[in-house]
């Protein structure tokens, strides 16, 4: 990889891990496990449509690590983690069809795929079925939470593009 | 072509949303039951019936980490946790049989009890 690209890829890491920790700040008004706005995935769902799929990856698991180290909450690792690579997966296979003019669009499935995902690893560790109770709510604030970062998304990417030489 | 797969998408995606709404109204109108399960990885610690119970405070220890579960009144609540998201504090008393109170770092579940049992029950 060259320096450049690496170089990149670190500050989009930070920049996504300084939005997950001022995120943290926000207290959350929804007493739901896994609602969140997920505001760091703004730089997600950004590399998702600008880098190759090993380099997100690379990305996102750098910034869920150090992010629930930061954060303290180590045992919320487990379910975000199982949520990233649902959404990611399915992200990578939807850019494929949804082209970056309908970025939200994607974004959408994106949050519903992650909040698919916590939900499976939430049940899997507690053994509990009852906690799909909570999955309606989660499909309705993944919705709202995917438009809206992908939406944040999409009015950076021109931003970007004239920051950023072309290179490829 | 690709353009008629996007709008395939948003429908879908519409579809998704108006489901998880229509998930949550039954959700939150579900009716409350009187007998309530606490459970913990998996295994019911214990089975109250709230309409019986006298008020009371205790704790329920999980490793390093514990809850404090209060009933009142005929009511449950998670009154304080150790955890980092307290997210079992906030959902407040437990009010709908189809949400139960949740808090992943401890595995703690607290559930209204299926009504089936005792159906089955009064029918044998």
């Amino acid at each position: 990889m060259k320096p450049r690209r690496l170089a990149e890829l670190a500050v989009l890491t930070a920049v996504a891990l300084i939005i997950f920790i001022i995120e943290l700040q926000i207290p959350n008004p929804f007493p739901i496990p896994g609602v969140k706005l997920g505001l760091a995935n703004i730089i997600t769902v950004y590399a998702v449509y600008h880098y190759r799929a090993y380099e997100t990856a690379m990305m996102v698991a750098v910034r869920l690590l150090l992010g629930s180290i930061f954060s303290g909450n180590i045992a919320a690792l487990l379910y975000s983690a199982s949520g990233s690579v649902c959404c990611l997966l399915g992200m990578l296979l939807l850019r494929k069809i949804i082209d970056e003019r309908h970025l939200w669009l994607a974004s959408v499935f994106g949050a519903v795929l992650h909040n698919t995902g916590q939900m499976l690893a939430a049940v899997a560790v507690t053994q509990t079925a009852q906690l799909f109770a909570y999955y309606p709510f989660l499909l309705v604030s993944g919705c709202l939470a995917g438009a809206f970062t992908g939406l944040c998304a999409q009015f950076i990417v021109p931003r970007l593009k004239k920051i950023k030489p072309k290179t490829k | 072509m690709k353009k008629s797969k996007t709008t395939l998408l948003i429908v879908a995606a519409a579809v998704i949303f108006l489901a998880g709404i229509t998930g949550s109204l039954f959700v939150l109108f579900a009716p409350k039951q009187s007998a309530v399960n606490i459970i913990q990885d998996g295994k019911t610690l214990m089975t109250l019936r709230l309409s019986e119970e006298k008020d009371r405070t205790f704790v329920l220890p999980y490793g390093d980490s514990s809850n404090t579960i209060e009933i009142k009144d005929g009511r449950i609540r998670v009154k304080d946790a150790q955890c980092p998201d307290k997210t079992c504090v906030h959902t407040g008393w437990l009010s709908s049989s189809a949400m139960p109170i949740v808090c992943l770092p401890n595995h703690l579940v607290i559930s209204f009890a299926d009504s089936e049992g005792e159906v089955d029950a009064v029918a044998e």
